[in-house]
Protein backbone atom coordinates (compact mmCIF):
# COMPACT_ATOMS: atom_id res chain seq x y z
CA UNK A 1 0.00 0.00 0.00
CA UNK A 2 1.58 3.67 -0.98
CA UNK A 3 1.71 6.38 1.38
CA UNK A 4 -1.40 7.73 -0.69
CA UNK A 5 -3.66 4.77 -0.27
CA UNK A 6 -3.19 4.38 3.90
CA UNK A 7 -6.22 5.17 5.30
CA UNK A 8 -6.39 6.93 9.11
CA UNK A 9 -9.17 7.87 11.59
CA UNK A 10 -9.87 11.50 11.83
CA UNK A 11 -11.02 12.43 15.15
CA UNK A 12 -14.45 14.52 15.80
CA UNK A 13 -14.02 17.98 16.51
CA UNK A 14 -17.96 18.61 16.77
CA UNK A 15 -18.83 19.76 20.91
CA UNK A 16 -21.03 17.68 22.74
CA UNK A 17 -24.70 18.23 22.86
CA UNK A 18 -25.56 16.65 26.35
CA UNK A 19 -29.37 14.59 25.77
CA UNK A 20 -32.20 16.83 26.41
CA UNK A 21 -35.49 15.49 27.32
CA UNK A 22 -38.16 17.21 25.04
CA UNK A 23 -41.68 17.86 26.58
CA UNK A 24 -45.10 19.47 25.30
CA UNK A 25 -45.92 22.69 25.05
CA UNK A 26 -48.60 24.04 27.76
CA UNK A 27 -51.98 24.15 26.99
CA UNK A 28 -53.26 27.04 25.75
CA UNK A 29 -55.91 29.70 27.02
CA UNK A 30 -59.29 28.83 26.10
CA UNK A 31 -60.51 32.34 26.37
CA UNK A 32 -58.86 35.62 27.04
CA UNK A 33 -60.95 37.51 28.87
CA UNK A 34 -60.05 37.64 32.73
CA UNK A 35 -56.91 36.42 32.35
CA UNK A 36 -53.78 37.60 33.61
CA UNK A 37 -51.01 37.88 30.31
CA UNK A 38 -47.60 39.06 30.76
CA UNK A 39 -46.26 41.45 28.12
CA UNK A 40 -42.52 40.98 28.47
CA UNK A 41 -40.64 43.36 26.54
CA UNK A 42 -36.84 43.21 25.63
CA UNK A 43 -35.14 45.64 23.18
CA UNK A 44 -36.77 47.76 20.88
CA UNK A 45 -39.33 50.19 21.83
CA UNK A 46 -40.65 50.85 18.32
CA UNK A 47 -42.34 47.66 18.09
CA UNK A 48 -42.88 47.04 21.83
CA UNK A 49 -44.75 50.36 22.83
CA UNK A 50 -47.39 50.50 20.27
CA UNK A 51 -47.51 46.80 21.05
CA UNK A 52 -48.42 47.32 24.82
CA UNK A 53 -51.27 49.79 23.58
CA UNK A 54 -52.54 47.75 21.32
CA UNK A 55 -53.06 44.74 23.96
CA UNK A 56 -54.39 46.85 26.12
CA UNK A 57 -57.01 48.47 23.48
CA UNK A 58 -57.81 45.74 21.77
CA UNK A 59 -58.73 43.33 25.04
CA UNK A 60 -59.63 45.48 27.27
CA UNK A 61 -60.73 42.63 29.75
CA UNK A 62 -57.57 40.80 30.43
CA UNK A 63 -55.02 41.95 32.93
CA UNK A 64 -52.39 43.14 31.19
CA UNK A 65 -49.01 42.97 33.08
CA UNK A 66 -45.81 43.68 31.77
CA UNK A 67 -42.48 43.38 32.26
CA UNK A 68 -39.87 45.89 30.34
CA UNK A 69 -36.20 46.05 30.25
CA UNK A 70 -34.04 47.75 27.13
CA UNK A 71 -31.08 45.65 27.74
CA UNK A 72 -31.19 42.13 25.65
CA UNK A 73 -32.19 39.34 29.21
CA UNK A 74 -35.59 39.57 29.61
CA UNK A 75 -37.04 40.16 33.41
CA UNK A 76 -38.23 36.67 34.58
CA UNK A 77 -41.43 36.42 36.53
CA UNK A 78 -40.96 36.07 40.21
CA UNK A 79 -42.12 32.81 41.66
CA UNK A 80 -45.35 34.65 43.32
CA UNK A 81 -45.71 35.96 39.81
CA UNK A 82 -46.00 32.72 38.25
CA UNK A 83 -48.35 31.25 40.42
CA UNK A 84 -50.96 33.56 39.10
CA UNK A 85 -49.84 34.02 35.26
CA UNK A 86 -51.75 32.67 32.70
CA UNK A 87 -49.53 33.35 29.39
CA UNK A 88 -46.99 34.97 28.67
CA UNK A 89 -45.86 37.44 25.21
CA UNK A 90 -42.31 37.77 25.03
CA UNK A 91 -40.81 40.34 22.68
CA UNK A 92 -37.80 40.15 22.12
CA UNK A 93 -36.91 42.14 19.10
CA UNK A 94 -32.96 42.60 19.43
CA UNK B 1 -31.58 35.50 21.58
CA UNK B 2 -29.78 36.44 24.95
CA UNK B 3 -31.14 33.54 27.00
CA UNK B 4 -34.95 33.40 26.23
CA UNK B 5 -35.02 30.18 25.37
CA UNK B 6 -34.04 28.81 28.61
CA UNK B 7 -36.94 31.33 30.53
CA UNK B 8 -39.43 30.21 27.81
CA UNK B 9 -38.74 26.55 28.53
CA UNK B 10 -39.31 27.31 32.25
CA UNK B 11 -42.40 28.86 31.62
CA UNK B 12 -43.93 26.26 29.34
CA UNK B 13 -42.76 23.28 32.03
CA UNK B 14 -44.36 25.69 34.85
CA UNK B 15 -47.89 25.41 32.85
CA UNK B 16 -47.68 29.13 31.20
CA UNK B 17 -48.43 29.34 27.73
CA UNK B 18 -45.65 31.68 25.35
CA UNK B 19 -45.26 33.39 22.47
CA UNK B 20 -42.28 34.33 21.17
CA UNK B 21 -41.89 37.19 19.31
CA UNK B 22 -38.41 38.06 17.11
CA UNK B 23 -36.96 39.20 14.39
CA UNK B 24 -37.65 36.94 11.21
CA UNK B 25 -34.07 36.62 10.45
CA UNK B 26 -33.66 35.11 13.88
CA UNK B 27 -36.11 31.83 12.73
CA UNK B 28 -32.83 29.41 12.72
CA UNK B 29 -31.80 30.40 15.85
CA UNK B 30 -34.60 30.45 17.21
CA UNK B 31 -35.57 26.87 16.19
CA UNK B 32 -31.91 25.84 16.92
CA UNK B 33 -32.21 26.87 21.08
CA UNK B 34 -35.61 25.62 21.29
CA UNK B 35 -34.57 22.40 20.60
CA UNK B 36 -31.80 22.23 22.85
CA UNK B 37 -33.80 23.86 25.61
CA UNK B 38 -36.08 20.71 25.11
CA UNK B 39 -39.16 22.33 23.16
CA UNK B 40 -38.77 21.97 19.12
CA UNK B 41 -41.98 23.63 19.09
CA UNK B 42 -42.11 26.27 20.32
CA UNK B 43 -44.45 28.99 19.03
CA UNK B 44 -42.64 32.16 17.09
CA UNK B 45 -43.97 35.19 15.46
CA UNK B 46 -41.57 36.82 13.29
CA UNK B 47 -41.21 40.63 13.96
CA UNK B 48 -39.87 42.63 11.12
CA UNK B 49 -36.63 44.90 10.75
CA UNK B 50 -37.82 47.88 8.61
CA UNK B 51 -41.87 48.23 9.40
CA UNK B 52 -42.67 51.24 11.51
CA UNK B 53 -43.57 49.66 14.94
CA UNK B 54 -47.63 50.41 14.32
CA UNK B 55 -47.59 48.94 11.50
CA UNK B 56 -45.69 45.62 12.37
CA UNK B 57 -48.11 45.23 15.11
CA UNK B 58 -50.71 45.38 12.95
CA UNK B 59 -49.27 42.16 11.49
CA UNK B 60 -48.27 40.67 14.45
CA UNK B 61 -50.74 41.34 16.95
CA UNK B 62 -53.04 38.30 15.45
CA UNK B 63 -50.93 35.96 14.98
CA UNK B 64 -49.81 36.64 18.41
CA UNK B 65 -53.19 36.44 20.34
CA UNK B 66 -54.20 33.03 17.97
CA UNK B 67 -50.75 31.71 19.12
CA UNK B 68 -51.75 31.61 23.04
CA UNK B 69 -55.16 30.79 22.02
CA UNK B 70 -54.62 27.80 18.79
CA UNK B 71 -55.01 23.94 21.16
CA UNK B 72 -51.69 22.27 20.41
CA UNK B 73 -51.42 20.06 17.74
CA UNK B 74 -50.34 16.71 18.36
CA UNK B 75 -46.96 17.34 17.51
CA UNK B 76 -46.94 20.15 19.89
CA UNK B 77 -47.86 17.26 22.65
CA UNK B 78 -44.95 15.30 22.31
CA UNK B 79 -42.14 14.09 24.51
CA UNK B 80 -38.64 12.61 23.56
CA UNK B 81 -35.12 13.02 23.90
CA UNK B 82 -32.93 14.33 21.38
CA UNK B 83 -29.67 13.26 22.12
CA UNK B 84 -27.97 13.48 18.73
CA UNK B 85 -25.07 11.02 18.59
CA UNK B 86 -21.28 11.54 18.92
CA UNK B 87 -18.97 9.39 17.85
CA UNK B 88 -15.43 10.11 18.58
CA UNK B 89 -14.06 9.37 15.10
CA UNK B 90 -15.67 11.54 12.32
CA UNK B 91 -14.02 9.80 9.69
CA UNK B 92 -12.00 7.47 7.98
CA UNK B 93 -10.56 7.23 4.78
CA UNK B 94 -7.10 8.37 3.09
CA UNK B 95 -5.66 11.82 3.30
CA UNK B 96 -7.10 12.94 0.11
CA UNK B 97 -10.59 11.86 0.81
CA UNK B 98 -9.91 13.62 4.51
CA UNK B 99 -9.55 16.72 2.70
CA UNK B 100 -12.90 16.52 0.82
CA UNK B 101 -15.03 15.07 3.75
CA UNK B 102 -13.47 18.17 6.18
CA UNK B 103 -13.72 20.80 3.37
CA UNK B 104 -17.72 19.61 3.16
CA UNK B 105 -20.07 23.55 3.25
CA UNK B 106 -23.95 23.51 3.26
CA UNK B 107 -25.82 26.66 1.57
CA UNK B 108 -27.06 28.70 3.94
CA UNK B 109 -30.05 30.64 2.70
CA UNK B 110 -30.48 34.29 3.25
CA UNK B 111 -30.04 36.84 4.75
CA UNK B 112 -26.38 35.02 3.85
CA UNK B 113 -27.44 32.94 0.72
CA UNK B 114 -23.64 31.01 0.05
CA UNK B 115 -21.86 27.97 0.87
CA UNK B 116 -20.48 27.86 4.61
CA UNK B 117 -18.05 25.68 5.63
CA UNK B 118 -19.61 22.99 8.11
CA UNK B 119 -16.13 22.36 9.75
CA UNK B 120 -13.33 25.34 9.45
CA UNK B 121 -13.12 28.61 8.81
CA UNK B 122 -13.87 28.23 5.36
CA UNK B 123 -9.76 27.44 4.64
CA UNK B 124 -8.45 23.60 3.99
CA UNK B 125 -7.48 22.76 7.70
CA UNK B 126 -4.07 20.38 9.10
CA UNK B 127 -6.35 17.22 9.07
CA UNK B 128 -6.61 15.92 12.73
CA UNK B 129 -5.70 12.31 12.86
CA UNK B 130 -5.68 10.08 15.55
CA UNK B 131 -1.73 10.38 15.96
CA UNK B 132 -1.29 13.78 15.57
CA UNK B 133 -4.09 14.80 18.04
CA UNK B 134 -2.11 12.20 20.10
CA UNK B 135 0.95 14.14 19.98
CA UNK B 136 -1.13 17.40 20.29
CA UNK B 137 -2.32 16.19 24.01
CA UNK B 138 1.61 15.68 24.95
CA UNK B 139 0.79 19.89 25.25
CA UNK B 140 -1.61 19.49 28.56
CA UNK B 141 -1.43 16.71 31.64
CA UNK B 142 -5.10 17.30 31.25
CA UNK B 143 -6.79 13.70 30.48
CA UNK B 144 -8.21 13.59 26.96
CA UNK B 145 -11.47 12.57 28.39
CA UNK B 146 -11.75 15.14 31.02
CA UNK B 147 -14.47 17.54 30.00
CA UNK B 148 -13.70 21.36 29.65
CA UNK B 149 -14.60 23.29 32.93
CA UNK B 150 -13.76 26.64 34.39
CA UNK B 151 -10.56 26.48 36.25
CA UNK B 152 -11.97 29.33 39.10
CA UNK B 153 -14.95 30.82 40.12
CA UNK B 154 -15.87 33.70 37.53
CA UNK B 155 -18.91 35.99 36.34
CA UNK B 156 -19.39 34.90 32.45
CA UNK B 157 -22.26 36.68 29.97
CA UNK B 158 -24.21 38.98 31.34
CA UNK B 159 -22.82 38.46 35.26
CA UNK B 160 -23.60 35.09 35.36
CA UNK B 161 -21.69 33.15 38.03
CA UNK B 162 -19.97 30.55 37.36
CA UNK B 163 -17.93 27.48 40.10
CA UNK B 164 -14.44 26.08 39.46
CA UNK B 165 -15.54 22.64 37.69
CA UNK B 166 -18.77 23.46 36.19
CA UNK B 167 -18.91 22.62 32.37
CA UNK B 168 -17.83 25.42 29.92
CA UNK B 169 -20.98 26.16 27.48
CA UNK B 170 -19.67 27.01 24.06
CA UNK B 171 -21.68 29.58 21.96
CA UNK B 172 -24.45 29.76 20.61
CA UNK B 173 -25.83 26.36 21.17
CA UNK B 174 -24.13 25.39 24.73
CA UNK B 175 -22.60 22.24 23.72
CA UNK B 176 -19.72 21.01 25.73
CA UNK B 177 -16.01 19.33 24.88
CA UNK B 178 -13.31 17.33 25.91
CA UNK B 179 -9.81 18.21 26.26
CA UNK B 180 -9.26 15.49 23.31
CA UNK B 181 -11.90 17.63 21.47
CA UNK B 182 -9.91 21.21 21.98
CA UNK B 183 -6.77 19.42 21.01
CA UNK B 184 -7.83 18.42 17.60
CA UNK B 185 -9.04 21.52 16.98
CA UNK B 186 -5.72 22.72 17.63
CA UNK B 187 -4.57 20.34 15.31
CA UNK B 188 -6.75 21.59 12.85
CA UNK B 189 -5.63 25.33 13.43
CA UNK B 190 -1.79 24.11 12.95
CA UNK B 191 -0.89 24.62 16.78
CA UNK B 192 2.18 22.37 17.83
CA UNK B 193 1.91 20.69 21.49
CA UNK B 194 3.23 23.91 23.34
CA UNK B 195 0.26 25.78 22.61
CA UNK B 196 -2.46 23.36 23.38
CA UNK B 197 -2.52 25.23 27.18
CA UNK B 198 -3.05 28.54 25.61
CA UNK B 199 -6.06 26.90 23.65
CA UNK B 200 -7.38 25.03 26.10
CA UNK B 201 -7.51 28.87 28.61
CA UNK B 202 -8.60 30.41 25.67
CA UNK B 203 -11.71 27.39 25.34
CA UNK B 204 -12.49 28.24 28.87
CA UNK B 205 -14.15 31.46 27.87
CA UNK B 206 -16.87 29.28 25.66
CA UNK B 207 -15.74 31.27 22.64
CA UNK B 208 -18.45 33.64 22.36
CA UNK B 209 -19.28 34.78 18.69
CA UNK B 210 -21.16 38.32 18.95
CA UNK B 211 -24.46 39.54 18.24
CA UNK B 212 -26.19 40.87 15.18
CA UNK B 213 -23.66 44.12 15.38
CA UNK B 214 -19.94 44.23 14.80
CA UNK B 215 -18.17 41.98 16.74
CA UNK B 216 -14.58 41.38 17.36
CA UNK B 217 -13.44 38.69 18.56
CA UNK B 218 -9.74 38.16 19.78
CA UNK B 219 -7.46 37.34 22.39
CA UNK B 220 -3.91 38.44 24.30
CA UNK B 221 -1.40 36.52 26.06
CA UNK B 222 0.58 37.65 29.46
CA UNK B 223 3.44 35.55 30.64
CA UNK B 224 6.83 33.85 30.14
CA UNK B 225 5.10 32.20 27.75
CA UNK B 226 5.11 34.37 25.40
CA UNK B 227 8.94 33.57 24.70
CA UNK B 228 8.49 30.10 25.54
CA UNK B 229 6.23 28.73 22.59
CA UNK B 230 7.34 31.71 20.18
CA UNK B 231 4.48 34.50 20.00
CA UNK B 232 5.50 37.61 18.40
CA UNK B 233 4.64 40.55 20.38
CA UNK B 234 6.90 42.80 18.74
CA UNK B 235 6.43 44.53 15.19
CA UNK B 236 3.42 43.39 13.19
CA UNK B 237 2.12 41.08 16.08
CA UNK B 238 -1.19 41.66 14.91
CA UNK B 239 -1.00 40.72 10.88
CA UNK B 240 0.44 37.40 9.45
CA UNK B 241 3.48 35.42 9.66
CA UNK B 242 3.88 34.19 13.38
CA UNK B 243 2.82 29.97 13.62
CA UNK B 244 1.36 30.63 17.28
CA UNK B 245 0.37 33.57 16.84
CA UNK B 246 -1.97 32.93 13.86
CA UNK B 247 -2.72 29.19 15.21
CA UNK B 248 -3.99 30.25 18.19
CA UNK B 249 -6.05 33.04 16.68
CA UNK B 250 -7.73 30.47 13.92
CA UNK B 251 -8.08 27.86 16.99
CA UNK B 252 -10.63 30.15 18.41
CA UNK B 253 -12.45 30.11 15.34
CA UNK B 254 -12.35 26.68 14.91
CA UNK B 255 -13.90 26.53 17.96
CA UNK B 256 -16.61 28.83 17.96
CA UNK B 257 -17.35 26.62 14.21
CA UNK B 258 -16.90 23.14 15.84
CA UNK B 259 -17.57 23.41 19.82
CA UNK B 260 -20.09 26.12 19.72
CA UNK B 261 -22.05 25.15 16.75
CA UNK B 262 -21.74 28.83 15.20
CA UNK B 263 -22.76 29.25 11.30
CA UNK B 264 -23.35 32.49 9.88
CA UNK B 265 -26.78 33.11 8.72
CA UNK B 266 -28.25 31.03 11.42
CA UNK B 267 -27.02 31.70 14.92
CA UNK B 268 -24.55 34.19 14.03
CA UNK B 269 -25.75 37.15 13.05
CA UNK B 270 -23.01 39.76 12.76
CA UNK B 271 -24.39 42.41 9.89
CA UNK B 272 -21.24 42.43 8.04
CA UNK B 273 -19.01 40.07 9.97
CA UNK B 274 -15.71 41.33 11.10
CA UNK B 275 -12.27 40.59 9.51
CA UNK B 276 -10.67 40.05 12.84
CA UNK B 277 -12.69 36.81 12.79
CA UNK B 278 -12.28 35.47 9.56
CA UNK B 279 -9.02 33.89 10.57
CA UNK B 280 -9.01 34.61 14.14
CA UNK B 281 -6.86 36.93 15.97
CA UNK B 282 -4.36 36.54 18.72
CA UNK B 283 -1.04 37.99 19.53
CA UNK B 284 1.17 39.02 22.60
CA UNK B 285 1.90 41.29 25.17
CA UNK B 286 5.66 42.73 25.48
CA UNK B 287 6.15 42.56 28.77
CA UNK B 288 10.07 43.58 28.51
CA UNK B 289 8.48 47.12 26.45
CA UNK B 290 6.12 47.94 29.92
CA UNK B 291 8.17 51.30 31.76
CA UNK B 292 9.27 50.74 35.18
CA UNK B 293 5.84 50.20 37.23
CA UNK B 294 3.56 49.67 34.61
CA UNK B 295 1.97 46.16 35.59
CA UNK B 296 1.22 43.47 32.44
CA UNK B 297 -2.17 42.07 31.78
CA UNK B 298 -1.43 39.14 33.87
CA UNK B 299 -0.86 41.25 37.51
CA UNK B 300 -3.31 43.97 36.26
CA UNK B 301 -6.08 40.80 36.44
CA UNK B 302 -4.87 39.02 39.88
CA UNK B 303 -2.00 36.88 38.68
CA UNK B 304 1.52 36.94 39.12
CA UNK B 305 3.87 38.44 36.96
CA UNK B 306 6.05 34.43 35.82
CA UNK B 307 2.42 33.58 35.45
CA UNK B 308 0.46 33.54 32.47
CA UNK B 309 -2.76 34.13 31.10
CA UNK B 310 -5.01 35.13 28.44
CA UNK B 311 -7.49 37.51 28.12
CA UNK B 312 -10.10 36.86 25.30
CA UNK B 313 -12.07 40.23 24.44
CA UNK B 314 -15.45 40.75 22.86
CA UNK B 315 -15.40 44.00 21.78
CA UNK B 316 -18.38 45.56 19.82
CA UNK B 317 -18.16 48.93 17.73
CA UNK B 318 -15.10 48.31 15.55
CA UNK B 319 -11.25 49.23 16.11
CA UNK B 320 -9.20 52.56 15.31
CA UNK B 321 -5.67 53.33 14.72
CA UNK B 322 -4.10 56.63 14.92
CA UNK B 323 -2.20 56.30 12.61
CA UNK B 324 0.24 59.01 13.17
CA UNK B 325 1.86 60.34 9.79
CA UNK B 326 5.56 59.00 9.05
CA UNK B 327 8.00 60.40 11.81
CA UNK B 328 4.96 63.00 12.73
CA UNK B 329 4.66 61.04 16.15
CA UNK B 330 8.50 62.06 16.37
CA UNK B 331 8.62 65.60 14.99
CA UNK B 332 6.27 66.02 18.07
CA UNK B 333 8.30 64.26 20.72
CA UNK B 334 11.76 65.39 19.59
CA UNK B 335 11.17 68.90 18.93
CA UNK B 336 7.70 69.71 19.17
CA UNK B 337 7.32 70.24 15.08
CA UNK B 338 4.63 69.43 12.92
CA UNK B 339 0.57 69.32 12.98
CA UNK B 340 0.14 67.40 16.27
CA UNK B 341 2.28 69.88 18.20
CA UNK B 342 0.12 72.61 16.39
CA UNK B 343 -3.26 70.97 17.82
CA UNK B 344 -1.64 70.80 21.41
CA UNK B 345 0.14 74.07 21.64
CA UNK B 346 3.53 72.70 22.26
CA UNK B 347 5.24 74.06 18.84
CA UNK B 348 8.88 74.58 19.32
CA UNK B 349 8.81 73.08 22.65
CA UNK B 350 10.41 69.34 23.06
CA UNK B 351 8.69 66.30 24.15
CA UNK B 352 7.51 64.89 25.69
CA UNK B 353 3.98 65.53 25.45
CA UNK B 354 1.00 63.85 26.02
CA UNK B 355 -0.49 62.30 22.62
CA UNK B 356 -3.32 61.40 24.10
CA UNK B 357 -4.44 64.53 24.04
CA UNK B 358 -4.59 64.49 20.00
CA UNK B 359 -6.23 61.70 19.74
CA UNK B 360 -8.85 62.37 23.04
CA UNK B 361 -11.61 62.64 23.38
CA UNK B 362 -12.09 62.39 19.34
CA UNK B 363 -12.31 58.27 19.75
CA UNK B 364 -15.67 58.91 20.72
CA UNK B 365 -16.92 61.28 18.46
CA UNK B 366 -17.58 58.96 15.77
CA UNK B 367 -17.95 55.56 17.30
CA UNK B 368 -19.97 54.55 19.84
CA UNK B 369 -18.96 56.06 23.39
CA UNK B 370 -17.50 52.93 25.82
CA UNK B 371 -14.39 51.74 27.31
CA UNK B 372 -11.50 51.51 24.89
CA UNK B 373 -8.37 48.91 24.44
CA UNK B 374 -5.28 50.98 23.52
CA UNK B 375 -2.29 48.75 21.79
CA UNK B 376 0.54 50.80 22.11
CA UNK B 377 4.13 50.49 21.00
CA UNK B 378 6.74 50.72 23.94
CA UNK B 379 8.04 54.14 22.82
CA UNK B 380 4.61 55.71 23.37
CA UNK B 381 4.40 54.28 26.91
CA UNK B 382 7.57 55.65 27.55
CA UNK B 383 6.75 58.92 26.94
CA UNK B 384 3.45 58.66 29.51
CA UNK B 385 5.69 57.29 31.82
CA UNK B 386 8.42 60.47 31.43
CA UNK B 387 5.15 62.89 31.35
CA UNK B 388 4.57 61.30 34.71
CA UNK B 389 2.50 58.54 34.90
CA UNK B 390 3.94 56.29 36.47
CA UNK B 391 1.27 53.16 36.33
CA UNK B 392 -1.39 52.06 33.89
CA UNK B 393 -3.75 53.12 36.61
CA UNK B 394 -3.17 56.80 36.34
CA UNK B 395 -3.46 56.60 32.34
CA UNK B 396 -6.67 54.69 32.80
CA UNK B 397 -7.92 57.76 35.28
CA UNK B 398 -6.53 60.38 32.48
CA UNK B 399 -8.61 58.95 29.58
CA UNK B 400 -11.78 58.48 31.75
CA UNK B 401 -11.65 62.03 33.11
CA UNK B 402 -11.45 63.48 29.26
CA UNK B 403 -14.28 61.36 28.41
CA UNK B 404 -16.45 63.54 30.82
CA UNK B 405 -19.68 65.54 29.01
CA UNK B 406 -22.83 66.70 30.20
CA UNK B 407 -25.63 64.19 30.32
CA UNK B 408 -27.46 66.16 27.70
CA UNK B 409 -24.47 65.24 25.04
CA UNK B 410 -24.57 61.79 26.53
CA UNK B 411 -28.15 61.10 25.78
CA UNK B 412 -27.57 62.00 22.08
CA UNK B 413 -24.93 58.89 21.98
CA UNK B 414 -25.26 55.17 20.22
CA UNK B 415 -25.92 52.43 23.21
CA UNK B 416 -27.08 54.62 25.88
CA UNK B 417 -30.42 53.09 26.02
CA UNK B 418 -29.56 49.81 26.49
CA UNK B 419 -27.06 50.58 28.82
CA UNK B 420 -29.12 53.00 30.70
CA UNK B 421 -31.81 50.79 30.67
CA UNK B 422 -34.16 53.35 28.68
CA UNK B 423 -32.56 55.86 31.43
CA UNK B 424 -34.90 53.63 34.03
CA UNK B 425 -31.79 52.40 35.81
CA UNK B 426 -29.28 53.62 37.91
CA UNK B 427 -25.81 55.29 36.51
CA UNK B 428 -23.17 53.54 37.56
CA UNK B 429 -20.97 56.73 38.06
CA UNK B 430 -22.78 58.13 40.45
CA UNK B 431 -24.79 55.85 42.30
CA UNK B 432 -28.21 57.77 41.67
CA UNK B 433 -31.10 57.19 38.96
CA UNK B 434 -30.86 58.59 35.39
CA UNK B 435 -33.89 60.62 36.02
CA UNK B 436 -32.56 62.46 38.78
CA UNK B 437 -29.41 64.25 37.21
CA UNK B 438 -29.77 66.99 35.62
CA UNK B 439 -28.80 67.97 32.03
CA UNK B 440 -25.16 69.48 33.43
CA UNK B 441 -24.46 66.15 35.32
CA UNK B 442 -20.93 65.16 34.14
CA UNK B 443 -20.53 61.34 32.41
CA UNK B 444 -17.78 59.75 31.53
CA UNK B 445 -17.81 57.99 28.11
CA UNK B 446 -14.97 55.66 28.41
CA UNK B 447 -16.77 53.23 30.86
CA UNK B 448 -18.41 53.41 34.31
CA UNK B 449 -15.02 53.14 35.84
CA UNK B 450 -11.27 54.23 34.66
CA UNK B 451 -9.80 50.77 34.64
CA UNK B 452 -12.72 49.52 32.41
CA UNK B 453 -9.95 51.05 29.79
CA UNK B 454 -7.14 48.57 28.70
CA UNK B 455 -3.56 49.52 27.45
CA UNK B 456 -1.48 46.47 25.59
CA UNK B 457 2.03 47.35 25.25
CA UNK B 458 3.39 45.35 22.24
CA UNK B 459 4.76 46.30 18.56
CA UNK B 460 7.71 47.75 17.30
CA UNK B 461 9.27 51.30 17.10
CA UNK B 462 6.97 52.98 14.41
CA UNK B 463 4.65 55.32 16.90
CA UNK B 464 1.33 53.39 16.08
CA UNK B 465 -1.66 52.99 18.44
CA UNK B 466 -4.99 51.04 17.63
CA UNK B 467 -8.09 51.55 19.84
CA UNK B 468 -10.48 48.72 20.07
CA UNK B 469 -13.82 49.32 21.43
CA UNK B 470 -14.05 47.65 24.24
CA UNK B 471 -12.31 46.84 27.66
CA UNK B 472 -11.85 43.59 29.84
CA UNK B 473 -13.87 44.61 32.60
CA UNK B 474 -17.46 45.32 33.41
CA UNK B 475 -19.87 46.86 31.21
CA UNK B 476 -23.09 45.40 30.51
CA UNK B 477 -21.74 41.75 29.15
CA UNK B 478 -20.12 41.55 32.74
CA UNK B 479 -17.26 40.13 31.51
CA UNK B 480 -13.96 39.48 33.02
CA UNK B 481 -12.26 37.63 30.50
CA UNK B 482 -8.63 36.51 31.46
CA UNK B 483 -8.13 32.76 31.99
CA UNK B 484 -4.95 30.99 33.36
CA UNK B 485 -2.92 29.17 31.24
CA UNK B 486 -0.80 27.51 33.52
CA UNK B 487 -4.41 25.79 34.94
CA UNK B 488 -4.51 23.62 31.78
CA UNK B 489 -0.39 23.33 31.42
Amino acid sequence: MTEKDRTYRFLNPVGIQLPVKTFPLAPRLDKLDGKEIWFSITGEPDITIPFEKRLKNDYPNVNWRIKKTYGPVQVPLSDEEMKTADAVIQGVCW
Amino acid sequence: MWGQLPYIAELEKAGIPTVLIDLADQEEMVKQEALVNGMPNVRFIHASRTLAGPIDVDRLIGPTIDGLLRPLTDKEKETGLYNPGQPRVIFEGTLEEADVFFSQTRHVPKPLDAPISIYTDGLPVRLPTEERVKEMLKGTSHRPDEMVTYQSDRHIMFGEEVKKGDLVRFQPLKWTATVEKVATIAVMAGCKPEHLPVVLAVAESGVPTGTTVYANLWSVVSGPIVKEIGMNAGLGMLGPGNPANSAIGRAYQLMAVNLGGAIPGINRMSSIGSPVNRAGLCFAEDADGLPPGWKGLNEEHGYRKDENAVMVLWTEGGMDGAQFSPGGYRALQKSGHGGIARRLGVKGKPGPHNFLDFILPGIWAGGREGPRTFIIVHEMAQHLYEMGFKTKDAVYEYIWKKGLEPLSEYRKRSWVDLTTNGWLGIDRQSGKPWKELPDDHMVSVAGDAPNENCIIVCGSDEEVCVQMTGGPRGGILGLHPIYSIDAWR
